[in-house]
């Protein structure tokens, strides 16, 4: 019995074993040595000075970290709540399909996913362009008949990124959509068919309660993503416009890689990564209790 | 007979490498920024060296992202010791990079070894290249603002001089009168990319006279003369964008598409787009087309420069040994001294036995446009300055978006001041 129980922990160790180093090298490790750098005045490469709480009470105080939050946010509700939305009447639509033509389209729809990014601004840049760009045709008549820059006016940039990412991103949501609603019994439906009821309310009485765990894994996973959001805006906003369309990971990058403000980074770095926890664990609270009801 | 030649051809060999013996061959890591027709033209300089040098040095070249991906991976991995053994470099960084320790001190022994000195470089390039006279860097060239023109939309309106060269531009109200000539039936007087204005804004407040540093007296823009000379700067150029010389919003590729599909037939870009259009012309697909220095429109002439350097990295822990090192100084004379192919890529030499020489004298248009090496305005020597370093991200956060009416001009000014000195 003994011996059963010691190779049973054998068992774990050698399986778990390697991934808890990996993990633990590779994230708890520089996990903390980011909080312990956020309390001391270091550039971006060596030590610095303890400087305690500083850190913490200047980024608070700056007003481009309010600005990148604000923004954050902005974005975070222009991608989260339509890519949700968007992907789940696809995904309906798609799982309506038969056989080939269902897997055809899907491809259609996830092929953006599997692109790299600067791929992906590459292709939109030259569609939007202020100039050339196809995407005028439809802009123009918004714009009293002028051609606009979507990437260099403010208001419409975070607009347009959140856009181009819903277009790159959504094939993932889809497929996970499409899942869920695969799992959902036919014999379901055809009850309710029988029962005489209207599509609508097929959709609202049966499939959105049956795959609500599903769109709580797919809010979850995008509120992660795109709180993090670098690369779109990164590569949309080359050069900057008065800081307007700074990010939370942006503002990172900004003190640590152009003002060498390591001890300052990390700090922003700690903030953005307690933002993070907080909300996955707030959200998967209230779509759990939802889920259960 | 074949035998014995072969023989003798293996036994000279050897011979040459029990002579040569005592020096290793060496491989040189090289980084790099450079893209487009700049890189093609490295690469060919690179290719040169390493056949010159078989079996003694070779140049093992890699390309990075230029900017700021760049500088970061230089600073970090020069930190660990895992950096090249040389690198290009921006001679408007270089105070950054000595303040971050990224940089090894290049002495006036490891010049002489090359057969190099200070006095084969202007004064202002090799300074440049120092901080509180110790030499972190070996200039390799000077780039800046020129003015592209369409010979054939220039001549048909009766500006081109007997010269050859374009005629009537200098001076604000002139150089305006020209470009509203241009802009009619859907054409533009002139094409300036929305991101790149900062250079020209920077270029007109040189010719005003302009100081953009002082740390004694404050800062940056140090008096209120100086903050309402590059608010005139950049009203200057506000003023293209407001009558319609200019589109509003211009992305780089289509300001050159402007350029090149003869919407426009002026350019102000950086010496570097020489490839593009020499290519272009070879293939038969350009207009005739040349370059000069940017106009004087206010009190002197100027124009926004900066230069191409070479350094090595400090390697923390893993410092060159002196055979390496004379290897790495043999590379940087070498380009130096072949430095001619460069200006292929529009750029102006810095060695001056070759700027000086009748082959690049016979260059066009780069000899057209030289003189603005001697009257080009600089960053000023700060920790702030340099491509993708605060003061880049300030002129593009502030100062383009000024002239698209998206801040006042003033305000632009004194948001940029505010904001760079609150950095330092």
């Amino acid at each position: 019995m003994l011996r059963d129980k010691r190779s049973e922990w054998l068992t774990a160790a050698v399986l778990v074993g390697p991934f808890v180093l990996i993990y633990g090298v590779l994230f708890v490790w520089p996990t903390i040595q980011m909080v312990m750098l956020s309390f001391t005045k270091a550039p971006l490469i060596g030590t610095g000075d303890w400087v305690g709480i500083d850190n913490y009470v200047k980024i608070l105080s700056h007003k481009l970290f309010h600005q990148a939050f604000w923004n954050t946010a902005y974005f975070v509700l222009l991608t989260v709540i339509p890519n949700t939305l968007v992907s789940l009447l696809i995904a309906t639509a798609v799982n309506r399909l038969k056989g080939g033509m269902q897997g055809l389209v899907l491809a259609c729809f996830f092929l953006p996913y599997i692109l790299p990014v600067s791929v992906v601004f590459l292709t939109w840049n030259w569609i939007i362009d202020v100039q050339y760009g196809l995407a005028q045709v439809f802009v123009r008549p918004f714009n009293g008949g002028e051609p606009m820059s979507l990437t260099r006016t403010i208001p419409a940039f975070m607009p347009t990124v959140a856009f181009v990412t819903v277009w790159w991103t959504m094939g993932f949501n889809i497929l996970l959509f499409i899942a869920g609603l695969r799992n959902i019994s036919p014999e379901i439906y055809e009850a309710a068919q029988l029962d005489n009821a209207s599509r609508w309310r097929q959709f609202t009485r049966i499939t959105w309660p049956l795959i609500w765990p599903i769109t709580a894994l797919v809010l979850t996973i995008q509120l992660i993503a795109q709180l993090k959001i670098f690369d779109q805006v990164y590569l949309f906003s080359i050069g900057g416009r008065q800081d307007a369309t700074i990010t939370l990971v942006q503002y990172v990058y900004k003190l640590a890689f152009q003002q060498n403000k390591g001890g300052e980074a990390a700090t922003a770095a700690v903030l953005l990564f307690g933002m993070i926890i907080i909300l996955s664990v707030l959200q998967y609270q209230v779509l759990r209790t939802r889920g259960e009801k | 007979m074949k035998n014995s030649l072969r023989r003798l051809a293996l036994a000279s060999t050897a011979f040459m490498a029990l002579a040569t013996g005592a020096m290793a061959q060496q491989t040189v890591v090289w980084w790099d920024f450079l893209a487009g027709g700049d890189g093609v033209r490295m690469k060919a300089l690179i290719d040169g060296f390493n056949a010159e040098h078989q079996g003694e040095i070779t140049i093992e070249g890699t390309t990075l992202e230029w900017g700021t991906p760049f500088y970061t991976k230089l600073q970090t991995s020069s930190a660990i010791g895992e950096g090249p053994d040389i690198a290009t470099y921006h001679l408007s960084r270089i105070p950054l990079a000595v303040d971050s320790g990224t940089l090894s001190e290049i002495t006036d022994e490891d010049m002489a070894g090359a057969g190099i000195s200070d006095a084969d470089f202007t004064a202002a390039a090799s300074d440049a290249g120092k901080v509180d006279g110790t030499r972190y860097a070996v200039p390799f060239d000077q780039h800046g603002l020129i003015l592209y023109y369409n010979k054939d939309m220039l001549a048909e309106a009766g500006l081109i001089g007997e010269d050859g060269l374009p005629t009537g531009l200098d001076g604000l109200d002139n150089f305006n009168a020209v470009l509203a000539q241009f802009t009619k039936d859907g054409k533009y007087g002139l094409s300036t990319p929305t991101g790149d204005r900062y250079r020209t804004i920077y270029s007109l407040f040189g010719q005003m006279g302009g100081v953009m540093f002082d740390e004694a007296a404050g800062g940056f823009f140090p008096t209120d003369e100086d903050l309402a000379k590059l608010t005139t700067a950049i009203e200057t150029v506000k003023g293209w964008v407001d009558s319609g010389y200019t589109p509003v919003q211009v992305e780089s590729p289509a300001a050159l598409a402007l350029f090149t599909s003869q919407q426009s037939p002026f350019f102000i870009m950086g010496n570097w787009e020489i490839p593009t259009f020499v290519d272009l012309h070879a293939k038969g697909e350009l207009f005739e087309w040349g370059a000069v220095e940017l106009p004087t429109l206010f009190d002197t002439k100027a124009a926004w420069s900066d230069s191409h350097a070479f350094v090595i990295p400090a390697n923390a822990g893993k410092e060159a040994d002196p055979e390496k090192r004379a290897a790495v100084l043999k590379v940087i004379a070498w380009m130096d001294q072949h430095s001619l192919d460069w200006a292929g890529a529009g750029h102006i030499p810095a060695f001056n036995a070759v700027r000086d020489s009748a082959e690049f004298q016979a260059l066009k248009p780069q000899s057209d446009y030289a003189g603005f090496a001697d009257t080009a305005v600089f960053d000023p020597r700060t920790i702030l300055a340099g491509p993708a370093a605060p003061l880049g991200d300030a002129w593009s956060n502030y100062v383009n978006p000024a002239t698209t009416g998206e801040i006042e001009p003033a305000d632009a000014a004194t948001q940029m001041r505010d904001d760079l000195n609150g950095q330092l």
